[in-house]
This record gives C-alpha cells, sequence and structure tokens, in this order.
C-alpha cells in the first residue's frame, strides 16, 4: 500500500466511526469505491457511488459497489429531500464549483453530511509559501500546480466560517496531524492536516 | 489506478465456432398484454457453451430490432457471417463460453424463425400477417421465459441486451425478479423520445406507402422491399452519429463514379446506406419491422403509475450503460433508469462511455466496454 493510501485509510476509519449501521450513505466523488466498500463491510451500510470518471466506475463495479457516472449536481437534483442517511465528500468540495451550492443540496438529501478536506492551514503549506514562496509538493499534493486541475482547498477556520454563517449544526469534527493517523487535538487550524466533519442543518 | 486494477483481464480469446440453431416449440396458446392470443409458439434460437448440472450458469441474450438469434459463431463453412455479437461472446470473451451457457433467442414477433406477422397460423393455414395480435416488449420477454423454463432454468445467470433487447433486459428485471441474478442493459432506456417515434413512425409510413404493401398482406417474394429499404436506411442514420459518418464517409466519393442520371450514387455514405437497405430487405419482413417498431414505441416504464412504481419491483443488481453519441437512446434517458433505481434503494450502476460510433457504439468492439462487462458479469 502506498503512503497516500494508508493516508486514505485514516479517513474511512474516522467516518467508520460515525456512520450507524445498516445507514443508507451517498459517495460523491467515490473514487475506486474503497471506502463505500470499507464502510459495507463495517457497517452493512447501502452505498452509492458517484463520480465523474469511467475508470473509477470500472472499480467501483469490481467491489460490488452500486455507483453513477456522472456530475454530484446532476444526481443530488434527483433524489427527495433525506433520501439518505449520509451524504459524504471525501477530499471532494476542494473540486466543486459553487461548493456552497452543492453541500447545501447534500445536506437536502442527506440527513447528515461528512465532509473530509485536507487543511490549507497546516503549518507546514504556510512555511513553504512563506519561507519558499511557493506551494508545496508532497505526497497529498504530488503533481505541479500545471499538472493538475484547478482546487478551491480551504482552512479548518475558514470551513467552520461557513458553517456558522450558514448555520449549520456540527455534529462531530475530529483533526488528524499532517501523518493523517495520530490525533491532532490542539490548534487545528495550524496543526491538523486533515479535517472531517460531520453537519446538519438545524431543521 | 493501482497495478492490479490495470493489468488486462482476457489473456487468451478464441471463436465459439460452428453454431446451429434450435426451435423451441410450445403447444400452449400463448396470450399477449393486448389480450390477443397465438394457439402455439415457436421461438428460434442458438446456445453456446454448457448449461451447468446446477443450472446456474446461464445467460440470456436479447438482440436489437434488426438482430437476430445468430449472435455468435458462423452457420458453416459456406455461411461464414459471424454472429452480430461475435466479439463479446466466446471462450475467454467476456460473455465467456467456457463459463456460461449463453442463450439467444430470435424475438417474438420476429422473422428469423420465430413465430411472427409472416408465420402460418396452423388454424388457417395461412400466414397471420395483420391478424398478429397487438405486441409489446412484455409479450417478447414472456415468450422468452416460456424457452428459459424449458431448459429448467430456475434462475438466469444474467439477462443482457442492446437498444430493444436492453428494454427487454429492464423487463425481465421488472417481470421476473426473482429469475434473474443480474441484468446489463446498453444503449436503452425506459421509454421512447419523441424523436425516436418520430423516426419510426417516418420508416413505418415508407412501408405502408408502398404499394406492394397491400395492407400487410403482400407475397413474402414480393413485399414492400422499396419502403421497407428506405425505412432502413433512414433507421441506420439514427444508429450512427454525426462524427462517426463523418470520419467513416466525409464526403467521399465513389471512385471512378461517372454519374449518368443526376441522382445515382454519387456519394460514399449513399452507397453505403442503399447497400443496407438492400441487403436488409434480403432478410427481414416488413411487417415484423412494423411491429416490432410499434412495441418499442409503446415501452414506457413511466406508465401506468410512475418510473419509480414500475421499478420497485426489481430485486436484482443492474448495470445500464449509455453511450456519449448516442442520439437515438441518449445518455440523459439510460441513467433516468438509474437514478429511479438508486431512489429506491437498489443495487444498480451507470456507467457511461465515451465512443463516437453513436447508438450502434455497444456493437462496437471496445476495450473499456469488453472490462466493464467482464466485471459486472464476474463481481
Amino acid at each position: 500500500m502506498s503512503p497516500i493510501d494508508k493516508k486514505r485509510l485514516a479517513d474511512f476509519q474516522v467516518i467508520a466511526q460515525w456512520v450507524e449501521p445498516g445507514e443508507r450513505v451517498l459517495d460523491l466523488g467515490c473514487g475506486r469505491g474503497v471506502l463505500l466498500e470499507y464502510l459495507k463491510q463495517k457497517k452493512s451500510i447501502y452505498g452509492v457511488g458517484v463520480d465523474i470518471d469511467f475508470d473509477k466506475i470500472l472499480s467501483c463495479v469490481k467491489r460490488s459497489v452500486p455507483a453513477y457516472q456522472g456530475d454530484a449536481r446532476t444526481i443530488l437534483a434527483t433524489f427527495p429531500d433525506g433520501a439518505f442517511d449520509r451524504v459524504i465528500f471525501s477530499r471532494t468540495v476542494e473540486q466543486l464549483d459553487d461548493a456552497g451550492t452543492i453541500l447545501a443540496e447534500g445536506l437536502r438529501v442527506g440527513k447528515q453530511v461528512t465532509v473530509g478536506f485536507v487543511n490549507k492551514g497546516f503549518w507546514v503549506n504556510r512555511l513553504c509559501t512563506l519561507f519558499k514562496g511557493r506551494r508545496v509538493i508532497n505526497e497529498v499534493y504530488p503533481k505541479p500546480w500545471y499538472e493538475t486541475q484547478p482546487t478551491n482547498s480551504f482552512s479548518v477556520n475558514e470551513f467552520e466560517e461557513y458553517c456558522n454563517a450558514r448555520k449549520l449544526v456540527i455534529e462531530n469534527r475530529a483533526f488528524l496531524a499532517g501523518d493523517w493517523r495520530s490525533e491532532c487535538s490542539v490548534f487545528p487550524n495550524l496543526l491538523a492536516g486533515y479535517a472531517i466533519y460531520d453537519l446538519s442543518s438545524i431543521d | 489506478m493501482n497495478d492490479s486494477e490495470q493489468a488486462p483481464i482476457i489473456s487468451e480469446e478464441g471463436e465459439v465456432g460452428f453454431v446451429e440453431y434450435q426451435d423451441f416449440v410450445s403447444k400452449e396458446p400463448f396470450k399477449f398484454v393486448s389480450g390477443g392470443k397465438l394457439p402455439e409458439l415457436t421461438l428460434r434460437y442458438e446456445t453456446y457453451g454448457h448449461l451447468n448440472a446446477t443450472k446456474d450458469n446461464a445467460i440470456l441474450i436479447c438482440h436489437a430490432l434488426s438482430g437476430d438469434h445468430h449472435c455468435a459463431g458462423v452457420h458453416g463453412i459456406e455461411e461464414r457471417k459471424q454472429g452480430w455479437w461475435n466479439f463479446m461472446v466466446g471462450p475467454g470473451k467476456p460473455i465467456d463460453t467456457t463459463r456460461y451457457f449463453v442463450i439467444c433467442s430470435n424475438v417474438l414477433g420476429g422473422c428469423q424463425g420465430s413465430t411472427g406477422p409472416g408465420s402460418i397460423n396452423p388454424q388457417t393455414g395461412k400466414a397471420y400477417k395483420l391478424d398478429f395480435p397487438k405486441l409489446t416488449v412484455q409479450d417478447m420477454v414472456k415468450a422468452q421465459s416460456l424457452l428459459i423454463e424449458d431448459f429448467g432454468i430456475d434462475r438466469l445467470h444474467a439477462v443482457i441486451g442492446g437498444s430493444m433487447g436492453g428494454m427487454q433486459t429492464l423487463q425481465w428485471a421488472i417481470d421476473f425478479p426473482e429469475r434473474l441474478g443480474r441484468y446489463i442493459a446498453l444503449a436503452s432506456g425506459a421509454r421512447h423520445t419523441a424523436q425516436a417515434i418520430a423516426f419510426n413512425d417516418t420508416g413505418r409510413q415508407a412501408i405502408i406507402a408502398d404499394p406492394a404493401w397491400k395492407q400487410g398482406d403482400y407475397d413474402p417474394e414480393h413485399g414492400p422491399d422499396q419502403g421497407l429499404a428506405v425505412a432502413r436506411m433512414m433507421a441506420h442514420i439514427t444508429y450512427l452519429s454525426d462524427v462517426g459518418m463523418e470520419s467513416k464517409f466525409g464526403r467521399k466519393r465513389r471512385s471512378g463514379d461517372e454519374s449518368k442520371e443526376h441522382f445515382d450514387v454519387e456519394f460514399e455514405v449513399e452507397s453505403y446506406l442503399r447497400y443496407q437497405g438492400a441487403s436488409f430487405v434480403s432478410r427481414f419482413d416488413a411487417n415484423t419491422y412494423l411491429y416490432l417498431t410499434k412495441a418499442l414505441d409503446r415501452f414506457d416504464l413511466h406508465s401506468p403509475e410512475s418510473l419509480d412504481a414500475t421499478l420497485s419491483a426489481v430485486t436484482s443488481p443492474g448495470l445500464v450503460i449509455g453511450f456519449t453519441s448516442d442520439w437515438l437512446y441518449p445518455p440523459h434517458g439510460n441513467r433516468e433508469v438509474v437514478e429511479a433505481l438508486l431512489r429506491l434503494g437498489k443495487d444498480a450502476t451507470y456507467a457511461e462511455l465515451a465512443m463516437d460510433f453513436g447508438h450502434d457504439s455497444f456493437l462496437v468492439r471496445a476495450p473499456k466496454l469488453y472490462e466493464l462487462i467482464h466485471r459486472f458479469l464476474t463481481r
């Protein structure tokens, strides 16, 4: 398993703790369906993955994970309110146009929304910008700017501001240190490499 | 993608080789959804591979409008035309005949050996022609289910089909949920668009307006060939795509063409379509064309109540495949089926292939399609 795959597993373990057995889960930006396969094994969920890429859907088929090739916005619009217990955005929000609207749609379709993201405020990222004047290249961001898609990254504080402004209830939060394994308990905006939130609407 | 996911799936491929068709005859009266009846019924079919002792390795393939039961192999030394899905069916191919027992039957209402408008009614000694009952996709599927029962198969490993075959596949999943393990519908949808109905009716009118049609009462040797050829030419355009036609034909002219008449074949695409029309006439019956296209136009999973209500009967996992360049059964019509299945909490997958061959993409050998079908069948 590559270091980045190990990192991804950390995310899974936190989410798996929050998922109740038998939940209906929609994973937007599901990739190869590994998270849903994991949740299916651990929590007997009914999970549906959504991804825009054919090869990812192919991998979901191999894992017996139901999957929908298409756009998150399109599929969300086809579901009635509360169709899922949980809508997961695991490293997906950064890739979305007009992320706030899609998160709101996620909260309509899901009773809860789980968001996992790489913390832009993490000190290593800051130092890199401060001292080298360039963005960080590491296993999380392996490619230079000219080989990647536009990414709308944000920090823990920025995300919490969004939640407050929209009056979203933060049911759970978890922060992982730079290795994405050990827990990070203080100054998450500075010290957390990865953040995971469980949200719900007030009504 | 990691290495294990990129590794080739299929190393050795073989051919099913020589095949022969069989006829299944049911002497019981067959009742149509419309209430019409046939005193007896014949379905012509082919099989490839072997049915195992537990009879749980059978796959039913449903063919498209102009297809038939001959989907793989060749009929003999003289008749070397390969079946219409030969690249998909055979030893080591996605529908692997070393693992599965594959059945493909000519549809009810067809003209390649199964009972259709051109068949003789044993009660009158004359062909049914327009006395053949009003036909639906449900009737086609019900007839196939009799054949499957005759094999003693309680549960099919899978039902697979493209286009009209995809609609039959969805109908199987709805009408006989406990009798299939999974299903794959390619280039299909829940119902025809207005555009699809419009094209079909224009084709039907070409046949009906041909004086040789004679209200359906033509001598099979002297049928409405002109009308049927035009219907086929026009329909064939809807199976291709703008991009596909452009790259295949462009404005290429026939080599050495010195047209003496104003309207002789001048462009390659004309020559191709006229050939398609002429060869179709030699193997297809005009009345069958009318019946089958009408059955397709009537097919509507949104009716009688809603798409969700119709699909609520489905229990088995399904895979629906759309093709980006298919403008006859466009991707959104395919997606809509999966969206409804997912709303209902079913196990369903939608995959979309970027291919330039229009509706007929499902008949084109493509590694990604190969891999998708192989994986879904073996998962």
